[in-house]
């Protein structure tokens, strides 16, 4: 699993995953998501690049996107593939977090 | 011969009731999906459904205790020509659970970011990614059937 940050225009925060979210996986990143989504307003989760989501591997997005908007900050979610988008809905947290495919509106949501 | 029911029997799976040891499974459901052209979408409900059922009889089953077996049989069923089923039985010796009846933690929706719990989605993720899913209770034993069409 490879985790990388990028600062976007409007002050939100690019947190974007690789790899596998199996428990391993989740394990791997749960430290760096929780200290970016500390310190983040306006965090956009790009999942376009995460081949597998297990329930191990959402509880590692869910944690550090439930403390950005309980600060009262916004989460978006984007461009998972099908299957992982299948997860989210599954699970219910499509919902919760907005899940964009599209660049542009993923940005939008945040206004 | 066409018409006839295989069914086709894989070398066991064998864990021992450590998290690490799920790294196991990985290349088995790999040797398998080459075998039997598992397409990607059904790997991918399988590796989630049996990290899931594996990962709840380590760590509720056998309350994280080692040294306990996890065995994972897998067959199919049915001519390759055909469509036909891939079942994953998932046996171990832990007390009683029926990840088919146990009550959800949370609801399908949960209501707001407050009511959001960190954890407790996987038997909802597994339920709804596998085919099929069957319990029962041997003696000393949970037996888990987790089932998944396969096109013809």
């Amino acid at each position: 699993m490879q985790i990388s940050t990028e600062e976007m225009d409007g002050g939100v925060t690019k947190v974007a995953l690789d790899g596998r979210m199996d428990i391993e996986g989740a394990a791997v990143v749960d430290l760096k998501m929780n200290l970016i989504a500390g310190g983040a307003r306006k965090l956009l989760i790009d999942l376009q690049k995460v081949s597998f989501l297990g329930s191990m591997g959402l509880r590692s997005i869910v944690i550090p996107a439930r403390a950005v908007r309980s600060r009262g900050g916004k989460v978006v979610l984007f461009a998972p593939t099908e299957m992982v988008a299948t997860v989210l809905k599954t699970s219910g947290i499509d919902s919760l977090f907005p899940v964009h495919h599209d660049l542009a509106a993923a940005m939008a949501a945040f206004e | 011969m066409p018409g006839e029911d295989t069914v086709m029997h894989a070398p066991r799976l064998t864990l021992q009731s450590r998290l690490d040891d799920l790294a196991l499974v990985r290349p088995w459901v790999a040797a398998l999906a080459a075998e039997h052209a598992i397409p990607e979408d059904t790997q991918f409900a399988i590796h989630l459904c049996l990290e899931e059922a594996l990962s709840n009889v380590i760590r509720h089953g056998y309350r994280g205790e080692p040294n306990h077996a996890v065995t994972v049989d897998c067959t199919v069923s049915g001519a390759p020509d055909q469509a036909h089923e891939l079942a994953f039985v998932v046996e171990d010796q832990a007390p009683p659970f029926d990840p088919t009846t146990s009550p959800l933690e949370e609801p399908a929706v949960p209501a707001s970011i407050d009511d959001l719990r960190p954890g407790g989605r996987g038997i909802r993720l597994l339920r709804g990614f596998a085919g099929s899913l069957a319990y029962q209770r041997l003696e000393g034993s949970n037996r888990l059937t987790i089932g998944f069409a396969m096109p013809g």
